[in-house]
């Protein structure tokens, strides 16, 4: 009699299932309203959501990226320098741009660093937003410098023009759910993986698992999510500009990411939402903003580490067992669950 | 069953070879020149008072540390320096002496890692099932690996090892904290790595009853040197060695 047996461990769970559906009913707010504001909002979250992605596929592994802001540069320019200077306006080819160009960099970068011990990882991804910051206002001739890149004509799908309010609220609704979908398999394909480098690199490495190559895949692949996000922000705001990349900017997907619940990948959609909304709402814009999201991550991180969606299932899972009097089943591992 | 294992290890495949190897961490010498041969089926026991350097010869010989001299082989080939993943996929893994499991991972995903990590399939789940089955676990494959007693989850740890088909084992301290009832599944899992294997056990242990048990031969450590090394009982009642252990070997020989 076998009692062991493998169960199926890499597919997308009730977690990633819920994220694309709730990111693929983005697509139906042009149909339901025509309000400016809605559309603005819309896309905002929706550019939250995908860079916030980029640090929640860092955060499976337990490393934190301050990069975000860099690989958003790099693909929001590398979309605007295709399309002034290549004349590209496929969306598709240019997601890919947008994708592939800050991926490729990440490669080398995730290798020569990933085989040290994670808070030098921090320290260099740190670093590397604040060079980019600066190449960006020094190389004027590619980047327009302080004036940064504007002019780009619409992006177009299959021949159709994506130009107006709901074309651009469109091609961001499609690079999120595409975004979605590449961190909804990254996680769950990899989801073992990434749970034994979180958790026990030392044992994971004795068992075989070359867990450098796992972190250097994810890096690049959370560096290509992010450039997703910079060519939906370029593409908002009409321009490429050093001060949509800053530095400092990396504090708030950290925030949406980990405020929202760091354990499923509902927690950075929540996060993304309650907190631009919020932000909007209460217009409070710039740093202040960003201290908010510092004092909200602290107070995460000291009191409910499973941020709102975290928190949310474990007062569920609570309730639930309050109620069945009858048998309790054993706390079997579920590991697409926040924990 | 014979054929079988010749057939995984190969014919020089499994054989372990330590050549002089030496270790320091800057100026504070830990071992030095220590060889060793451990070939398919042989086991090993490595004893000696706290400090001897067992561990760190476990450390050294699975590529967590780099030696400062000698070398080490594997199936003749030249492993010294390599990563503890590399060597890990080519047959040489370790258990540790605390409880080391992906502690909020249920027993099943435990072993599902270890054999996903190692590209093992569902041969080595059904190597997994007469373990589970005579070490308790089988019934808990569904519980999560820190809620398990102290003594199941060094079971564990033994287990994950076993997991990845290993040619060569080296346990460190396996019976350490273990209940002498729960001591005889260390037994257990010797044998049945020796036998459904053909792995080569290194076991660096205190318990000298265990050690008399389960090693044909044994090694004496005594602050980084060799001190012995022969069958147990004619090791065991040597003066030197009797008087590097301070009184723990007369104790539990006597």
């Amino acid at each position: 009699m076998a009692f062991a047996s493998a169960r199926n461990v890499s597919a997308p769970g009730p977690g990633e299932i819920a994220s694309a559906v709730i990111v693929a009913l983005a697509f139906a707010v042009p149909f339901v309203s025509d309000s400016q504001l809605v559309y603005s909002l819309t896309n905002q979250i929706l550019i939250a959501i995908t860079a916030s992605f980029s640090v929640y596929i860092m955060l499976r592994m337990d490393l934190m990226t301050f990069a975000v802001p860099a690989f958003m540069a790099l693909g929001g320019y590398a979309f605007a320098i295709a399309s002034l200077r290549g004349g590209i306006t496929d969306t598709i080819a240019l997601a890919a741009l947008a994708f592939a160009v800050p991926a490729l960099v990440a490669l080398p970068l995730g290798v020569l660093v990933l085989r040290l011990r994670g808070v030098y990882f921090v320290l260099v991804t740190f670093v590397l937003t604040q060079i980019l910051d600066l190449l960006l206002f020094e190389t004027p001739g590619l980047t327009g410098g302080s004036n940064g890149l504007v002019g780009m004509p619409p992006t177009t799908l299959f021949g159709l023009t994506l130009g107006d309010n709901r074309g651009v609220l469109f091609v961001a609704a499609g690079l999120t759910l595409t975004a979605t979908l590449i961190t909804a398999g990254l996680t769950s394909y990899f989801r073992q993986h990434f749970a034994a480098i979180e958790e026990n690199e030392t044992l994971a490495q004795s068992l075989g698992l070359i867990t450098w190559r796992y972190k250097v895949l994810g890096f690049v692949v959370a560096a290509g999510v992010a450039g997703m996000a910079g060519f939906a922000l370029v593409n908002m705001l009409l321009t490429a500009h050093p001060t949509s990349f800053s530095p400092i900017s990396s504090v708030n997907y950290i925030g949406y990411a980990i405020i929202g619940g760091r354990g499923s990948m509902l927690g950075p959609i929540i996060g993304s939402g309650l907190l631009v909304w919020a932000t909007n709402m209460f217009s409070i814009q710039g740093e202040y903003s960003q201290g908010l999201f510092g004092v909200l991550i602290i107070i995460v991180v000291m009191l409910a580490k499973g941020g709102i969606v975290g928190t949310a299932a474990a007062l569920w899972r609570r309730f639930a067992r309050r109620d069945a009097a009858a048998p309790i089943s054993p706390p079997a591992s579920q590991p697409s669950m926040p924990r | 069953m014979i054929g079988t294992v010749s057939a995984i290890t190969g014919s020089n495949d499994g054989e372990l070879r330590v050549d002089g190897i030496s270790m320091r961490f800057g100026g504070l010498k830990v071992f030095e020149d220590i060889s060793l041969r451990l070939s398919p089926r042989d086991i090993l026991g490595v004893i000696g008072p706290n400090g001897a350097g067992k561990t760190t010869l476990i450390n050294v010989i699975c590529g967590k540390l780099a030696p400062v001299a000698g070398h080490v082989f594997l199936g003749g080939t030249d492993i010294s320096g390599r990563s503890t993943h590399t060597l890990s996929r080519m047959g040489l893994v370790r258990s540790f002496q605390q409880t080391n499991t992906f502690r909020t991972a249920s027993v099943r995903e435990n072993l599902s890692r270890a054999i996903r990590f190692s590209s093992g399939g569902a041969e080595s789940w059904r190597r997994m099932d007469e373990l589970l089955d005579r070490f308790d676990l089988a019934h808990r494959l569904d519980e999560q690996s820190d809620k398990l007693p102290y003594g199941l989850q060094k079971m564990l740890g033994l287990l994950l090892a076993y997991a990845t088909t290993p040619k060569v084992l080296l346990l460190d301290e396996p019976a350490a904290g273990l209940e002498g009832r729960e001591r005889t599944r260390v037994d257990d899992f010797v044998h049945h790595a020796q036998r459904d294997l053909g792995c080569a056990i290194l076991i660096v242990e205190h318990d000298m009853d265990l050690i008399r048990r389960l090693c044909p031969r044994i090694m004496v450590l005594d602050a980084g040197r060799l001190l012995a090394e022969g069958p147990p009982d004619e090791v065991l009642s040597r003066r030197d060695v009797i008087d590097a252990y301070v009184g723990a070997v007369d104790e539990e020989d006597e």
